[in-house]
């Protein structure tokens, strides 16, 4: 599914963020990333979505290298993807289904199809009796799954998260991750960058380690 | 787009396998519809939620139209003026000094069979006398003179007032016998037509100029929404947009801005029409001429509605296009 061939990225010339960087996901895996903060967690993830290109090396999805995608083809590349974040970028002037469903808006799915589909992914994620909600006047952890919700209301191959627990309490966390297993069960693939080091341990998934934005560490599930 | 969209479609019925490629398509141009549709609604509700910011745009775009405008309809008002000019534009064909009264009528009458002329007035020595004593107030110096230095004159009307007709039918009018000179009052009138030239090419400037200040009016409020929606554009970048998905609320704010500075432009328009109409028609008639205020007609008013809505969007066109690029996710 994910293939980095000897990748590098430098920013500006000076500042190598990631360097030599060869590794495999397979269709279906779920893959923990860890690393401290600034060891190229997050750059390795922007590679995978597209938002920049290796500095040398080659970063295939789906056997595509990636880097060759015309700009215009980028966003048919993304909605391929589904990504979760940190801080959950879900926007606040719009309820929670809206929110939930602008992936689908903006393939441009039919009106009955998008309320059938933002419900199920809701319900997925345990909020469907929020769905007139305001993002504002969920908790943390609600917000997060809303965030879950949208990345994956379209189904997508590939689900990218990165520091999803980054700010909710041990209970919420391991809640959060469970959801990503129950995503991973049904053959999504899932890649996850995360600190949390002792959750991961008690996950028992395929681990990469980061440090200085060389891999230094590839453990397999156990 | 059609390139991409075409693109997306033969992707997505390759995913579907079975599935034509009709309905899909068929069903992309729908979601197409339904996106312009909804982006169209939803960037007029987000002007009509901020009135008075909205209506200052407006109001600013409105003030940058009403002035080539209005400066248009003057000309053409003078355009009125100037047919009407062209009209009472004459010759006049002096008689020799030898000529007398009778010959004067029978010179008359020959002018007045060219068939370039329209009509032929005779003014006699005596009337012209009159006349000159009259529009001088010089009874007394011109008493005492014993003879009349003044020849007869005709005075004639064109069919053509062109000053190249004009010219042309003066020569033939000199050969005439009897005449000693004819005199065509050329000047006045070709500098009218060059003033009426002058304020074409400067209402055309200042309509260029005021067309920009509208693109940069709407530019900058432009400029403000999307930064002001930084956040929403970079999710939905994140998500998988394209850049017409994008571009398209915008688009659409851009377009009703100027729609909506048009409405205002031409409500204004009218409402100093009424304003002036008064004092001009009564200015007009005091110098015995009849008057009509100019004011847009329906095709004019089309003009300006559907122009500041293209200037609108074009505004907007411009500055999303700048500021999208600066706007990359992090």
């Amino acid at each position: 599914m994910i293939a980095f061939e000897h990748v590098g990225k430098r920013y500006g010339g000076r500042f190598e963020a990631l360097a030599n960087i060869d590794f495999r996901v397979q269709r279906g895996e779920m893959v923990f990333l860890t690393g401290h903060s600034g060891a190229g967690k997050s750059s390795l993830l922007r590679l995978i979505m597209r938002l920049e290109r290796p500095s040398r090396g080659k970063v295939r999805v789906a056997g595509h290298d990636i880097a060759g995608l015309h700009a215009s083809q980028v966003p048919f590349y993304r909605r391929q993807i589904g990504v979760v974040f940190q801080d959950h970028q879900l926007l606040f002037d719009r309820d929670v289904f809206a929110n939930v469903a602008l992936p689908l808006e903006i393939q441009g799915a039919e009106p009955r199809e998008i309320a059938r589909r933002t419900r199920a992914a809701l319900d997925k994620v345990g909020l469907l009796h929020r769905e007139k909600a305001l993002p504002i006047e969920l908790s943390g952890g609600e917000q997060q799954r809303v965030g879950i919700a949208r990345a994956v209301v379209n189904k997508p191959a590939l689900l990218l998260a990165d520091e999803p627990t980054g700010n909710l309490d041990p209970q919420l966390s391991a809640d959060i991750m469970t959801l990503f297993e129950d995503f991973n069960r049904i053959g999504t693939t899932v890649l996850i960058a995360s600190h949390d080091l002792a959750l991961i341990a008690r996950l028992r998934h395929r681990v990469l380690r980061l440090r200085d934005g060389r891999l230094i560490g590839d453990q397999e599930a156990t | 787009m059609s390139e991409r969209e075409s693109g997306k479609a033969a992707r997505s019925s390759s995913q579907r396998g079975a599935r034509s490629q009709r309905p899909v398509m068929r069903s992309r141009l729908g979601a197409w519809a339904r996106h312009h549709r909804a982006m169209c609604l939803d960037s007029a509700g987000r002007l009509i939620r901020t009135p008075v910011a909205s209506l200052l745009t407006m109001l600013a775009i409105a003030i940058a139209l009403i002035l080539p405008t209005a400066l248009w309809l003057s000309l053409d008002g003078a355009r009125l003026l100037d047919a009407e000019l062209d009209e009472s534009a004459t010759l006049t064909a002096y008689l020799a000094s030898d000529v007398d009264e009778r010959e004067a009528m029978r010179v008359a009458e020959a002018l007045g069979a060219s068939p370039a002329v329209e009509a032929v007035r005779l003014i006699t020595a005596a009337e012209g006398m009159a006349e000159f004593q009259q529009a001088l107030g010089l009874e007394d110096a011109l008493e005492r003179l014993e003879t009349n230095p003044l020849p007869a004159s005709v005075v004639v009307s064109p069919k053509d007032a062109s000053p190249e007709a004009m010219r042309a039918l003066a020569t033939q009018l000199e050969a005439v016998s009897g005449v000693d000179e004819v005199r065509v009052d050329l000047a006045w009138l070709e500098r009218l037509k060059r003033l009426a030239e002058l304020g074409r090419r400067v209402t055309l400037a200042l309509g260029v100029l005021f067309g920009l200040g509208v693109l940069l009016v709407v530019g900058n409020t432009i400029r403000l929404a999307v930064e002001s929606r930084r956040q929403e554009i970079e999710v939905v970048t994140l998500i998988g947009a394209t850049h017409g998905f994008v571009r398209r609320p915008f688009l659409y704010s851009g377009a009703w801005y100027g729609l909506g500075g048009g409405l205002l432009a031409w409500a204004l328009l009218a409402l100093g029409r009424q304003w002036l109409s008064a004092p001009a028609t009564a200015l007009a008639e005091s110098y015995g001429a009849s008057f009509t205020m100019p004011g847009l007609d329906g095709a004019g008013s089309a003009t300006l509605l559907i122009s500041s809505t293209l200037l609108g969007l074009l505004g907007a066109w411009i500055a999303v296009s700048r500021h999208l690029a600066d706007i990359r996710p992090r």
